[in-house]
């Protein structure tokens, strides 16, 4: 009882000084609640059964993502909260407490943080799912009513997860306590800071790292076909560890050699500073290397987001090249059909192409499907021309074939040239592949190749020819009309044609959206825990720099020489970081532009843009605390 | 001795607290520092040695009274003026060291000379210099917590040394040392003395420590109480601060 009276009072006295701590663990529980609300909350069941089937999947992927990140972001915090901890309840040995009586301290002070943050984000954690649905769907241009909702699932689930994870750690911490000797407890700040590091490690640690890195890098924009899933995941792992051994080499022996070299470091308030990164180095690298991958993470969260906006917009498009196709064994039809359709609308575009259509027992690729068409070249060029759409290939030449394929949301196949294919025992060449919809959602349901007129004239044998009607119409309102006219047609026994219509009000793709809006959330939450575990750092860093202030104050250094050293260190510090993600986070883009065959550098620019911004912000902010932490601007 | 006063204190009153519950640390102190002057304050505990000191390196400021430094007043100057005053004129060796763990021996004493914006070259040429004098060459690469106490100290007096200041304070530079450690030191104190490099001002408890310097004055009530000046031998002149010790009576240890 007594333990829980000192406990509550060390708590309550420092509160203060932990407050960074707790808010920063609220922020994980708020975000990690919301997550998990829009899978219990019925917001999204209004985009029907198949989207929000999508949605559960895609935020269960999410709330994943983001429970590995809680893992890690309680790891480290509970690590800065132990450490400045062990110094404090250090002096209890001199009263003659026990390392377990210690520990228990420990431990109970620790549950008074965590159930704090706990309480606070899931209060506002609770107020703000509203909120956050709300932007979700505005930023994904669905416009549902959003109404205050409480479900208690989604709190218990978060409340779980967050206290099993907290729970280890602050066991942790405690037989960290129980084990540990008494001079430990008491020089517990100064652990981990040896000054300098052997340079051969060093060296060892920066050519290993350069050359994982490296390696990371190439496997990530490497093509190819479907080794290129397993290639990105060890990218993944590469450039994760690259990243720490670079941090953890290069950056201190460059500033090894940097304090060797007089000539440089005697200049202005090198000195001050760079001694200081130096003699940091070892305890705040991994910081430093977390803060980076987070970055990355973010800048690759929104880069997806919008390319899958972009992808989205294209597959509508594709889509909807055309309202209705008529397939059909009668190369007569053309006639009918428009007199039908014109009653109801006009037609903004009409194409027409026979196909032979083949199933699988013949044809033989490398992805599957029931159906495959072929598409003579001819046919084909005149169809562009109808339709208005570029074809600027060559006529393939014997036994070669260009695939007219749809457009997957992604696709880690990334080589698409030089595809085997077997028609009928004879090997084919793939030779090029297009995503132009010259049919349409034709292209979605089946595999279309396009082939010489001749070898399409020898194919016939293996198939039936069936001609193709398409047809976009003016006035989307006389959908339901023209649909009806045109299944008069499909009537009768005898009737040998069938129609294809492709609502323009379709939702079934809406899902799509909410991933983008869930990115750019992901991206949000990335950055601003980044800035938030920079921030904590430096912010205990000027607690444990102010002794070394108050020396340089006292041989005279002048306040603004001071400012100079702390501003130069910080902007080192947010540097580091933002340079080495920079130049990873290029390369993951690259990466998924491959995978989503699309173009992201402007994505890249506007999201590293972002990021520096936001950095420039904590660094103001850092330099403004620190300053008055390490003693140097008076409170 | 030279006639160039370095450091004038005229009628130095230091009081703390306020009204009635005011308490007179320093009660009017006057005295002349001349150049290449080696003065050591002693008093028991409570005499305002530590006071004076933080006066004379611009670290408090009198309740009334004046002190010119280099003909300069110091009361009432702004506070960036004192940064530059106490950078390039003054120079501090305390007696925890105050050595910066983050950077190499070599580094702490380049420093204020450094940040003065003086070449690189000359920061090593008079850093290693120093050291050579003060026995600390093979240290040079070495961090603080790499060094003895009395390196350290010795480190931290190069340090003070570097800028060439007019005057070095010292506030108990051997208390924290071993008798052996503090010896070494004083011999380099006395010995930069001696050869008119450098003006020293030093607080001290112990009597042996202020046998090195020339003169003593003994600080008693926040008053001088008595001067003593060095004859020909040191021991001689530690004998004589000792009777004078046991007649004042009263603890002379440390603040």
């Amino acid at each position: 009882m007594r333990m829980i009276r000192l406990a509550y009072q060390n708590f309550k006295g420092s509160f203060k000084s932990y407050l960074s701590l707790i808010l920063s663990l609220a922020f994980t529980v708020l975000v990690f609640l919301n997550f998990q609300n829009i899978i219990y909350s019925d917001s999204f069941s209004v985009l029907g059964e198949h989207n929000k089937e999508y949605v559960d999947i895609v935020v269960q992927s999410v709330s994943f993502i983001l429970g590995c990140f809680m893992f890690f972001f309680i790891w480290y915090s509970t690590n800065v909260f132990l450490t400045k901890r062990k110094k404090e309840i250090g002096i209890y040995v001199f009263m003659g407490l026990s390392n377990q009586k210690i520990a228990r301290l420990y431990l109970i002070e620790a549950a008074f943080t965590g159930l704090s943050a706990l309480a606070l984000g899931i209060l506002f954690g609770v107020f703000t799912t509203g909120l956050f649905q709300m932007i979700l769907l505005a930023l994904s241009e669905i416009a549902i009513d959003i109404r205050f909702q409480f479900t208690l699932e989604p709190v218990v689930i978060t409340a779980v997860v967050y206290l099993a994870v907290y729970l280890v750690f602050m066991l942790k911490g405690y037989f960290g306590i129980v084990r540990s000797s008494v001079i430990n407890l008491i020089s517990a700040a100064k652990q981990n800071e040896y000054v300098r590091q052997k340079t051969g490690v060093l060296l060892l640690k920066t050519v290993f790292g350069v050359g994982v890195l490296g390696a990371g890098y190439y496997l990530a924009i490497r093509k190819g076909g479907q080794e290129v899933i397993n290639n990105v995941l060890i990218a993944v792992i590469l450039v994760t560890a690259g990243v720490y051994l670079l941090f953890g080499g290069l950056l201190p022996f460059l500033f090894q050699r940097l304090s060797s070299n007089k000539r440089f470091l005697y200049r202005k308030q090198r000195a001050i500073w760079i001694n200081s990164l130096i003699f940091r180095m070892k305890k705040n690298y991994r910081t430093y290397a977390m803060v980076c991958v987070l970055m990355v993470c973010s800048v690759t969260a929104l880069a997806t987001g919008f390319a899958m906006r972009y992808r989205y917009d294209n597959m509508v498009r594709f889509r909807n090249t055309y309202t209705f196709q008529l397939l059909s064994g009668r190369d007569d039809l053309a006639g009918e059909a428009e007199s039908r359709i014109e009653k109801y609308s006009g037609i903004a575009c009409r194409t027409e192409i026979p196909i032979l259509g083949l199933d699988s027992s013949v044809v033989s690729a490398h992805d599957f499907y029931s159906q495959y068409a072929f598409v003579p070249y001819s046919g084909m060029k005149r169809l562009s021309e109808q339709a208005g759409l570029s074809f600027p290939y060559d006529e393939p030449g014997e036994h070669e074939a260009i695939r007219a394929s749809h457009l997957n949301l992604m696709s880690f196949i990334t080589e698409r040239s030089n595809v085997e294919l077997t028609i009928g025992g004879t090997a084919w060449r793939q030779i090029e592949e297009t995503n132009v919809p010259y049919l349409g959602y034709l292209q979605e349901i089946m595999s279309f190749y396009i082939v010489n007129d001749r070898d399409y004239k020898d194919l016939l044998s293996y198939g039936q020819e069936m001609y193709t009607y398409n047809y976009r119409i003016e006035d989307l309102g006389a959908f339901d009309a023209v649909r009806e006219a045109l299944g008069e047609l499909t009537e009768g026994e005898d009737s040998d044609t069938a129609r294809v219509a492709i609502d323009p009000n379709n939702t079934e793709m809406d899902w799509i959206k909410v991933l983008y809006s869930l990115c750019i959330f992901m991206f949000l939450v990335f950055i601003l825990a980044g800035g938030c575990i920079m921030f904590m750092k430096l912010y205990n860093d000027a607690f444990e720099e102010k002794e070394r202030y108050l020396i340089l104050k006292k041989i005279g250094t002048k306040a603004s020489v001071l400012k100079k050293a702390v501003k130069a260190e910080l902007f080192t510090s947010y540097a580091m970081p933002f340079l080495i993600m920079g130049i990873s986070s290029y390369f993951s883009v690259h990466a998924l532009e491959n995978v989503m065959n699309t173009t992201l550098l402007s994505v890249y620019a506007v999201s590293v843009s972002t990021v520096f911004v936001i950095f420039i912000i904590c660094y103001i902010l850092s330099v403004s605390v620190y300053l008055k932490n390490a003693g140097i601007t008076s409170a | 001795m030279s006639d160039e006063k370095i450091v004038e204190m005229k009628h130095l009153v230091k009081n703390y607290g306020a009204g009635d519950f005011q308490t007179k640390v320093l009660k009017g102190i006057d005295m002349t520092i001349y150049r290449n002057d080696f003065i050591a304050v002693m008093g028991p505990s409570g005499s305002g040695k530590t006071t004076l000191l933080n006066i004379l390196s611009t670290i408090d400021k009198p309740t009334l009274g004046s002190v010119l430094l280099g003909g300069r007043e110091l009361t009432g100057i702004s506070n960036k003026e004192l940064s530059v005053l106490r950078r390039d004129k003054i120079g501090l060796v305390f007696q925890d060291y105050n050595l910066l763990d983050t950077m190499s021996l070599m580094d702490n004493i380049a420093l204020p000379l450094s940040l003065n914006g003086s070449p690189a070259a000359e920061c090593r040429a008079k850093a290693e210099r120093l050291a050579a004098m003060f026995g600390l060459s093979g240290h040079l690469n070495k961090y603080p917590y790499q060094l003895s106490g009395g390196q350290k100290q010795r480190g931290a007096t190069c340090r003070a040394l570097i800028t060439k200041p007019e005057i070095i304070f010292a506030d108990e530079p051997t208390g924290a040392l071993d008798s052996k450690s503090g010896k070494d030191l004083l011999d380099c104190l006395k010995r930069v003395n001696d050869s008119g490099q450098a003006t020293v001002f030093m607080v001290t408890h112990d009597p042996f420590c202020a046998s090195y310097a020339k003169d003593v004055y003994i600080l008693s009530d926040g008053a001088i109480k008595c001067r003593i000046s060095r004859g020909e031998s040191r021991k001689e002149f530690y004998d004589r601060i000792i009777d004078v010790q046991t007649s004042m009576g009263g603890d002379f240890s440390c603040e």
